[in-house]
C-alpha cells in the first residue's frame, strides 16, 4: 500500500479521535503528544488505524511511532 | 484424605539450583574469625555463593529450565499457572514470574504472579497451585511454582552469614505425581503477628534469631496438632517414614526434632539421636551443601531426601514449612521409586558439587557486587564476561541465563 | 462441582479526597481533553494510613457480620498488593493480626501488578473448589496506594507526572469467598489467561509508580482482546455483546475502559458509534461509579468496579458479569459470575456510596504539604510517631465505626490503634 494512501489513513483516525483537528493541516513530523492528543487518544488512533486496515497485530509494536510519520512508516512495515 | 483426581495430585517434577560458585563453610568462619565452637551446630559443609550477574530472576529460570527442557512443547502449554515466591522482588509491581515466564518460554495464556511470606512463601505457592489443580476446573492443566531468593548478608550478620544461600527450587504440579503424591487434606497451618526476621530494605536483612528460634519450634508444635485435628490416626513417629522442614540451619531442625520427639513419645535421648539419623538427617545433606534457601528450604530438603534415600517402596514425608512474621504449615506426601527415577536425569547432586569453590577473598570481593543485586538502579551493565570464566558447566546444566544490564529500570538477561 | 464465589464483599476508600480537576488546573495541565478521561475525584492516603489500615478497614465490616465460628471458619488469607513496606514480612500478618482471625489460617501476600486482587481472588475459588477442607473460607483484601511526594525544594509542576497524579487513588477491597457466594457467584472453569513480559509501567521504589503509559493502554487493549479471545475458547457460546448483562474491567481511569469497551464493541458486535455509546452507558458505566470518586487502587480496581456495578445495577433478575483484570507486567484475565438482588441488597446495606461522600475534601493547599513530605512515612522508615493532627482540618475518627490507623513505627516494626 502506498505510504499516502497510509498517511491519509492515519490523519482520518487522528481527526475522528481529536474533532478539534479538523482543518489542522497534517505534516508527517507532527507528532500526537503536540497535537494535544493524550495518552487515550493516543491508543484509540492506533486502535481504529488497525481497524481500517483489518491488521491483526499486537499494539504494543506500534509503541516507539510518536509521529503520523512515524506510524506510517511501522505500519508500512507491516502490511 | 480428598481423592478429587484419579491418581492424585502432586509434584511432577522438581529442581534445584544452588548458585554457580560455593565456598567452603569453615572457611567463611575462619575468614570472619566467627568462633570454630559454633562451626558443628551448623552441621554445613558449603554454601552458595551468587556471581554478579545472578538475581532473583535467573535463579529461578536456572531452577526451572532443566525441567522444561525435559518436556514436550504440548506437555509445557499446559503449564497454566506460574508462582514465584521470593522475598528478593526486583520490583514492587512487576513480578519476578513476568520476567521468567519470557524466559522460560511459557504460553502466553498461562496465569503469573508472585507471592511472598518469608521463606513459607513456597509451600503457600504450592498450596494454591495445588488448589487450582485439584479443583478441576482445568483438567490436565499443570503449575509451575518457583521458589527463589538471594542472600544480602554480609558480616553484620555474624553466624546467620554463613548460614545463608542463594538460588531457587522448582517445581512442576499435575496429575501425574512421579515425584510425590500430596496427601490432600491433610494440612495443619499455624501463623501470628511477630516480628522475627524481616528485610525493610534492599539492602539488608534484620533479625531476632531468639525469637524467631522460638517461633519456629512453637510454630512447628502447632502446625502438627492442626494437622492431627485434619487427619485421624496420626503419631509423629509411625505416620511419617522421613521429614523434610525449613532448614535455615541444620541444628535447628535438629532442635525442632527433638522437642518434638520428647513431647510426643516416650524415647529416650539415645532413640531420639536414632531416629534423627534414620528420618531426618538425610534431608539434610543439600542444605549442608547450599545454606538457607529461603522459600525453596524445605523442598531441597525434599530433594535430598529423594537422592540420597532412594527409596525402593512408598514411604510418606512430613514436611514442615515456617516463614518469619510467620505462617507456617505441616503437610505430607508420599514419595516411591519412580521419585528416584524423576529426579536422576537433573543431576542435582552432580550440579551442586561441581559449583566453582572459591576463596574467602574472592567471596568477599563478590559480596560487595551482590549485595546491589535488589537496590533499584535505572540503568547499568553487568560485567558477564569478567565472572563468567568462574562458571563450571556440567552435563545437565548445559547454559545458564545471565543478567546482562538494567535499561530504565527493565533488566535484560541472556542465555550464556 | 458445587457453587463458589463471593460470600461478602466491602471497600474501604479512605478519610480524604481531592477533586481532581481542580488538580489539573492547579498543576497547569491541559484541560481541554481532560472530560474524556473520565475521572472526578480521588482518594488521598493520609500519613498515618496505609495498605494494613486500608485493608482492615475494609474487611472489618464483613467479619461483624460473622459468628465466632464462621470467623474461624476461614483457612486462608491473601493480601494482595504492590504497597507493601517490606521484602519478607508479609502484609498479611498484620492484617491478620489486626483482624483477629484464627491462628490456623494460613497466610499469604501476592503481588501481580494491578491484576493481584484477582489472582487472589482466583487462588481463594480454587481453594474452595478443590474440596481439601469442606466448608472452610478464605478471605482476600487487596490494599493498594500511590503516595507522590515532592523532594525538598522541589517544584510540583516540574514534576513529570501528566495524569498519573490526578488518576492514582488509595483504598482497599475485602472479599470473602466460599461455597455460600451470596453476592458473586463465580462461573467455574471460565477463565482466560493473557500474558507476556512488557515494561510498561512498574514500581522500583515504593510508592510511586514509573513507565511509559502509552505502551500500557496499548497493552490492556491487546490482552482485554486476546483474553476475551481464549475465556471464548473455554466458553465456546459467549458473546461479547450478549452474554453479559453487565462489564466490570479494571479501571486505571474511566476513560481506559470506555475506550477499551468501544474497541471490544467494534470488534466483536458490529455495532454501530451510536449503540456503542447507549451500550457503554447501560452495561458499563455502572461499573466505573466508585472508581471515578477513588481513582486507580491498583489490586483492587477490578474489585471496587464490581461493587459499583452491584450497587448501581439492575438485578430484578440475576445478571452475569464479564470481569476483566489487567495488571503491567502483564498478566491479565477475563472471567465472569453471577449476581442476583440478594447480592445487591447485602451490598448495598454496607453503604459504600454513602462511606465515599463521608470522605473530608482537601484543600489545594493541605494536599500540596501532604505533598512536601508533612508528617510523611515511607518505606524503609525506621522510627516515627504518626501525628493525627497533621492536616488540621481532618480528624481520624467519628465515622460512625471504628476505624485502625497507624500511629507508629519502632524498629521498622508498625504499631496501630483503632479510633472511633
Amino acid at each position: 500500500m502506498d505510504k499516502k494512501i497510509l498517511f491519509d489513513i492515519v490523519t482520518s483516525s487522528v481527526r475522528e479521535v481529536v474533532p478539534e483537528l479538523e482543518s489542522h493541516p497534517f505534516e508527517s513530523e507532527d507528532d500526537l503528544v503536540g497535537l494535544g492528543a493524550n495518552s487515550l487518544d493516543r491508543a484509540e488512533i492506533v486502535n481504529l488505524t488497525l481497524e481500517k486496515l483489518a491488521l491483526n497485530i499486537p499494539r504494543v509494536e506500534l509503541i516507539d511511532a510518536k509521529t503520523i510519520g512515524g506510524l506510517v512508516d511501522v505500519l508500512h512495515s507491516r502490511l | 484424605m480428598a481423592e478429587r483426581v484419579p491418581g492424585g495430585v502432586g509434584i511432577e517434577a522438581i529442581n534445584a539450583y544452588g548458585g554457580a560458585a560455593s565456598i567452603p563453610v569453615l572457611d567463611l568462619f575462619r575468614g570472619r574469625r566467627l568462633d570454630p565452637e559454633r562451626f558443628s551446630n551448623l552441621m554445613m559443609q558449603e554454601r552458595g555463593v551468587a556471581l554478579p550477574f545472578e538475581d532473583p530472576v535467573t535463579n529461578a529460570v536456572n531452577a526451572a529450565r532443566p525441567i522444561l527442557d525435559a518436556m514436550s512443547p504440548e506437555a509445557r502449554e499446559r503449564i497454566e499457572l506460574l508462582v514465584t515466591s521470593s522475598e528478593s522482588g526486583v520490583d514492587f509491581s512487576k513480578s519476578i514470574s513476568s520476567y521468567a515466564h519470557e524466559h522460560l518460554g511459557l504460553s502466553r495464556h498461562c496465569r503469573f504472579l508472585e507471592v511472598k511470606q518469608a521463606c513459607y512463601a513456597a509451600t503457600g505457592a504450592l498450596q494454591l497451585a495445588l488448589g487450582y489443580i485439584a479443583s478441576g476446573v482445568s483438567p490436565g492443566a499443570k503449575a509451575l511454582v518457583i521458589a527463589t531468593d538471594v542472600t544480602l548478608v554480609d558480616e553484620s550478620g555474624l553466624y546467620s552469614e554463613p548460614a545463608m544461600g542463594t538460588g531457587g527450587v522448582a517445581v512442576l504440579l499435575g496429575d501425574e505425581p512421579r515425584v510425590m503424591k500430596m496427601d490432600l487434606g491433610a494440612f495443619g497451618n499455624y501463623s501470628y503477628d511477630v516480628f522475627d526476621t524481616a528485610r525493610p530494605s534492599p539492602e539488608i536483612d534484620i533479625g531476632d534469631v531468639d525469637r524467631s528460634l522460638f517461633t519456629y519450634l512453637d510454630c512447628l508444635k502447632h502446625s502438627f496438632a492442626a494437622y492431627g485435628r485434619r487427619v485421624d490416626g496420626v503419631d509423629f513417629v509411625s505416620t511419617f517414614d522421613y521429614l523434610a522442614m525449613h532448614t535455615p540451619f541444620a541444628g535447628l531442625v535438629k532442635a525442632g526434632h527433638r522437642k518434638m520427639m520428647r513431647e510426643l513419645t516416650p524415647c529416650d535421648v539415645d532413640e531420639i539421636e536414632a531416629d534423627f539419623g534414620r528420618r531426618v538427617k538425610p534431608s539434610l545433606q543439600y542444605p549442608s551443601l547450599v545454606g538457607n534457601l529461603c522459600s525453596g528450604s524445605v523442598y531441597l530438603s525434599l530433594c535430598s531426601i529423594i537422592d540420597t534415600i532412594k527409596p525402593e517402596r512408598s514411604a510418606r514425608v512430613g514436611m514442615f514449612s515456617y516463614g518469619s512474621g510467620c505462617s507456617s504449615e505441616f503437610f505430607s506426601g508420599v514419595i516411591g521409586p519412580e521419585s528416584v527415577s524423576a529426579l536422576a536425569g537433573l543431576d542435582i547432586g552432580g550440579h551442586l558439587r561441581g559449583r566453582r569453590q572459591l576463596t574467602f577473598d574472592q567471596y568477599v570481593e563478590l559480596l560487595k557486587e551482590n549485595l546491589r543485586c535488589l537496590v533499584p538502579t535505572k540503568n547499568r551493565d553487568v560485567d558477564v564476561e569478567r565472572y563468567l570464566p568462574l562458571v563450571t558447566r556440567t552435563a545437565s546444566r548445559p547454559r545458564m541465563l545471565a543478567l546482562r544490564r538494567v535499561v530504565d529500570y527493565h533488566r535484560q538477561y541472556e542465555w550464556v | 462441582m458445587g457453587p463458589v464465589g463471593i460470600e461478602a464483599m466491602n471497600a474501604f476508600c479512605g478519610i480524604a479526597r481531592l477533586d481532581v480537576l481542580q488538580l489539573a488546573t492547579h498543576r497547569g495541565l491541559d484541560t481541554s481533553r481532560f472530560a474524556n478521561l473520565l475521572m472526578e475525584e480521588k482518594t488521598v492516603p493520609l500519613p498515618y494510613e496505609d495498605p494494613v489500615t486500608y485493608g482492615v478497614n475494609a474487611a472489618r465490616p464483613i467479619l461483624d457480620q460473622l459468628t465466632a465460628a464462621e470467623r474461624d471458619s476461614i483457612e486462608l488469607l491473601v493480601a494482595c498488593t504492590e504497597s507493601s513496606f517490606d521484602f519478607g514480612k508479609a502484609m498479611s500478618t498484620y492484617l491478620h493480626q489486626h483482624l483477629g482471625l484464627s491462628r490456623n489460617c494460613r497466610l499469604i501476600e501476592l503481588k501481580s501488578a494491578c491484576y493481584s486482587g484477582v489472582a487472589g481472588l482466583q487462588m481463594a475459588v480454587n481453594f474452595i473448589l478443590s474440596g481439601v477442607s469442606p466448608g472452610a473460607k478464605a478471605l482476600v483484601v487487596a490494599s493498594d496506594l500511590s503516595r507522590f511526594s515532592i523532594a525538598e525544594g522541589g517544584d510540583a509542576s516540574t514534576e513529570d507526572w501528566s495524569f498519573a497524579e490526578p488518576s492514582s487513588g488509595a483504598g482497599a477491597v475485602a472479599m470473602l469467598v466460599s461455597d455460600t457466594p451470596r453476592v458473586f457467584r463465580v462461573d467455574v472453569g471460565a477463565n482466560g489467561y493473557y500474558g507476556y513480559e512488557v515494561m510498561d509501567t512498574c514500581r522500583p521504589v515504593a510508592d510511586s509508580e514509573a513507565g511509559d503509559a502509552d505502551l500500557s493502554l496499548l497493552s490492556y487493549l491487546d490482552c482485554c482482546e486476546n483474553a476475551f479471545r481464549e475465556y471464548t475458547r473455554r466458553v465456546p457460546a459467549a458473546n461479547y455483546a450478549e452474554s453479559f448483562g453487565y462489564l466490570a474491567f479494571h479501571t486505571p481511569f474511566g476513560g481506559m475502559v470506555k475506550g477499551a469497551h468501544r474497541t471490544m464493541m467494534r470488534k466483536f458486535s458490529g455495532k454501530n458509534r451510536g449503540d456503542i455509546e447507549a451500550d457503554f452507558q447501560r452495561r458499563v458505566a455502572p461499573g466505573l461509579s466508585y472508581c471515578q470518586r477513588v481513582g486507580n487502587i491498583m489490586g483492587a480496581t477490578m474489585a471496587l468496579s464490581l461493587l459499583g456495578t452491584i450497587d448501581h445495577g439492575d438485578f430484578a433478575t440475576a445478571q452475569r458479569i464479564g470481569c476483566f483484570s489487567y495488571g503491567s507486567g502483564c498478566s491479565s484475565e477475563f472471567f465472569s459470575g453471577v449476581v442476583t438482588q440478594e447480592g445487591q441488597q447485602r451490598q448495598r446495606a454496607l453503604g459504600l456510596g454513602e462511606a465515599l461522600g463521608r470522605r473530608q475534601q482537601l484543600s489545594m493547599p493541605d494536599y500540596d504539604a501532604l505533598l512536601k513530605g508533612n508528617g510523611l512515612v515511607r518505606f524503609g522508615t525506621r522510627n516515627a510517631e504518626l501525628d493525627f493532627g497533621v492536616v488540621s482540618s481532618i480528624r481520624p475518627g467519628g465515622w460512625g465505626r471504628p476505624l485502625l490507623f497507624l500511629s507508629a513505627i519502632r524498629d521498622f516494626h508498625r504499631d496501630y490503634q483503632w479510633i472511633s
